[in-house]
């Protein structure tokens, strides 16, 4: 059954591109949902189509670089607005998303040609080249550099900003710095995963891990166990059964969270 | 369950145990391809595997398979499946519509480097009375160099070629054609092959005389696919809206669209069902124009000479509405 399975070209880099992908998820995911940060990525993915939309308008060839470019000023963007405090950050992330999916669409629909721009609703990670791979290697070595030098401060952040900023720890610094991590992880493998479900792969398995766990290290583990679970059998269902990848794996993450919610909860 | 750890292996354990059997259950149940030494074809869509198995006909070692159709919209926006990955990576040949029409071909042809491409719309392009809906786009494209994503009518050409079966005719002898040159063997049989279908779609395909009913009057369309329809029929199409489970239509396009068949004199408009019913019903109370819902032979099951019936069945529709 594997050997059948890992005998096409198309799979084994499908394979790969989840191994490096599912990590990264599984250990950003920890500080999005331990700084409740959940709706701001979910917006990051929307305004994907917002730079794509750029890309189109000043004819750049390779839409990525459009929106990796928009992802990362909209992510500085918000965190600017929400750091002067005018409105609830909860509020100014909705209407900032709603308003740059808007955009996006409005754009990409001109001539009723949107059709032509679904397929990164759902992505595609079976179509996923050797180049991208390398893509994705290279942003895994970058996430994990800075995860491992900004972990402590990152986390010292999320418990006690005031406390942190007392350490002489720049929170506005690795706060930008985080968003911009988060714009790049979430433009550079949105073509695989699909703004519908991205989100749920970065929440899910923090949020089982977070169920569960007693410390810090215990929920990074954690989680990113149950995120490369979750990609792994996701991706082997869908190979079997003929259904898309990206829902088949969360469908997986979703039955750990509940797993893991009724375990927490009775302890 | 006091240790956590325990609760997660065993949480873990039964997910991939379930998965496991579930899928080898699912597995066991579908009936598998058998693939041996043959010539395998796959297809696209239903347009071109009908005119593939025509031309294949029962030429021993050849099989066509025609990947997965999407059930809903068009083709433009279908993402591959695992199945059609599987069945590509086993495949010595894919024939495509082309002209824009598969969204993934770049992706196939740089996963595949080794699969023959016969793109039916490649041959037939400069022969055959191909529609240009918009010179803008074309030029477009041209100048900025827009990749990919930009995969629809990139040449601004109306792709939707196989519902004009003059450029149907066009499109099952480059296949003959594209057959024959990988497979020189069975050349002939190829091309008598596609001879005999074409012969077949001369003598079966029915328009009832609405060729000559409806030469130089004014249509309207709601699909693209049917600006081939209307030019099969000699008639001058007058207004287009392409409508499909994304499109999202402004006030303006539709007064517009309106305005055109008030002012034009349209008296038939083309539609699909599916997705032109809710449009069909408002231009027959704003508009004397009548609206015929036509078959477009993308979503669906057919077989052998179903393009010939499908095609009648339209032009009956038509004729039935006058």
């Amino acid at each position: 059954m594997f050997s059948e399975m890992f005998s096409y070209a198309f799979m084994v880099r499908a394979t790969i591109a989840i191994l490096l992908i599912s990590p990264l998820f599984g250990m950003v995911g920890t500080m999005i949902v331990q700084k409740r940060m959940a709706y701001f990525s979910d917006a990051l993915g929307h305004s994907a189509l917002t730079g794509i939309a750029a890309g189109v308008i000043m004819g750049i060839a390779n839409t990525t670089v459009s929106m990796i470019i928009f992802g990362i000023f909209f992510a500085l963007l918000l965190n600017y607005i929400s750091r002067k405090g005018l409105s609830s950050s909860d509020t100014l992330i909705s209407v900032f998303a709603s308003c740059a999916t808007a955009l996006g669409l409005a754009i990409l629909s001109r001539g009723g040609s949107f059709a032509n721009y679904s397929a990164i609703l759902v992505g595609d990670i079976l179509s996923i080249t050797t180049k991208e791979i390398i893509q994705l290697i290279v942003l895994f070595v970058v996430i994990l550099v800075f995860w491992c030098i900004s972990i402590n401060r990152l986390t010292a952040i999320s418990i006690h900003a005031t406390l942190a900023k007392s350490r002489s720890i720049s929170v506005r610094v690795m706060e930008d710095a985080f968003a911009v991590l988060i714009a790049l992880l979430v433009m550079l493998s949105i073509k695989w995963v699909g703004i519908l479900l991205i989100n749920a792969l970065l929440i899910l398995p923090a949020a089982s891990s977070r169920n569960i766990s007693e410390n810090f290290r215990e929920y990074t583990y954690l989680s990113i166990i149950f995120s490369i679970f979750s990609g792994v059998a996701g991706l082997f269902v869908s190979y079997f059964t003929d259904m898309a990848t990206g829902p088949m794996i969360v469908i997986i993450a979703s039955v750990i969270y509940f797993a893991t919610y009724i375990y927490g909860k009775d302890r | 369950m006091k240790n956590k750890f325990l609760f997660v292996l065993l949480l873990l354990t039964s997910i991939s145990v379930i998965c496991f059997c579930g899928t080898f259950f699912y597995v066991k149940n579908t009936d598998k391809q058998n693939t041996d030494d043959s010539i395998v074809v796959m297809t696209s869509c239903n347009p071109v595997y009908l005119a593939t198995v025509n031309v294949v006909g029962d030429i021993d070692g050849v099989t066509v398979q025609n990947l997965s159709q999407p059930t809903t919209g068009c083709l433009h926006d279908y993402t591959l499946t695992t199945e059609d990955m599987k069945n590509l990576s086993e495949a010595d040949v894919l024939v495509v519509n082309g002209g824009g029409m598969e969204g993934y071909l770049e992706d196939v042809i740089e996963a595949y480097p080794s699969l023959t491409i016969i793109d039916t719309f490649e041959s037939v392009e400069d022969s055959y009375p191909v529609i240009i809906e918009d010179e803008d786009e074309a030029e477009e494209s041209h100048t900025h160099g827009v990749e990919s994503e930009e995969h629809h009518h990139d040449s601004g050409a109306n792709s939707h070629i196989w519902m004009s079966e003059a450029i149907y005719a066009g499109q099952v002898q480059a296949i003959a054609e594209g057959l024959g040159q990988i497979d020189a063997a069975d050349k002939a049989a190829y091309d008598s092959n596609a001879a005999t279908f074409l012969s077949v779609m001369d003598s079966q395909i029915d328009m009832q005389g609405l060729d000559e009913e409806l030469a130089g009057t004014n249509v309207a369309v709601l699909h693209e696919a049917f600006a081939y329809t209307a030019q099969s029929l000699g008639t001058n199409v007058v207004a287009t809206m392409d409508l499909d489970e994304e499109r999202q239509v402004s006030a303006g396009e539709v007064s517009a669209f309106i305005d055109s068949i008030n002012e034009n004199d349209v008296k038939i408009v083309f539609a699909e069902y599916d997705y032109g019913h809710a449009m069909g019903e408002l231009i027959t109370e704003q508009t004397d124009a009548k609206v015929v819902y036509l078959e477009t032979l993308v979503h669906g099951d057919y077989s052998g000479l179903d393009y010939i019936t499908v095609l009648n069945k339209n032009y009956a529709l038509i004729k039935n509405s006058l």
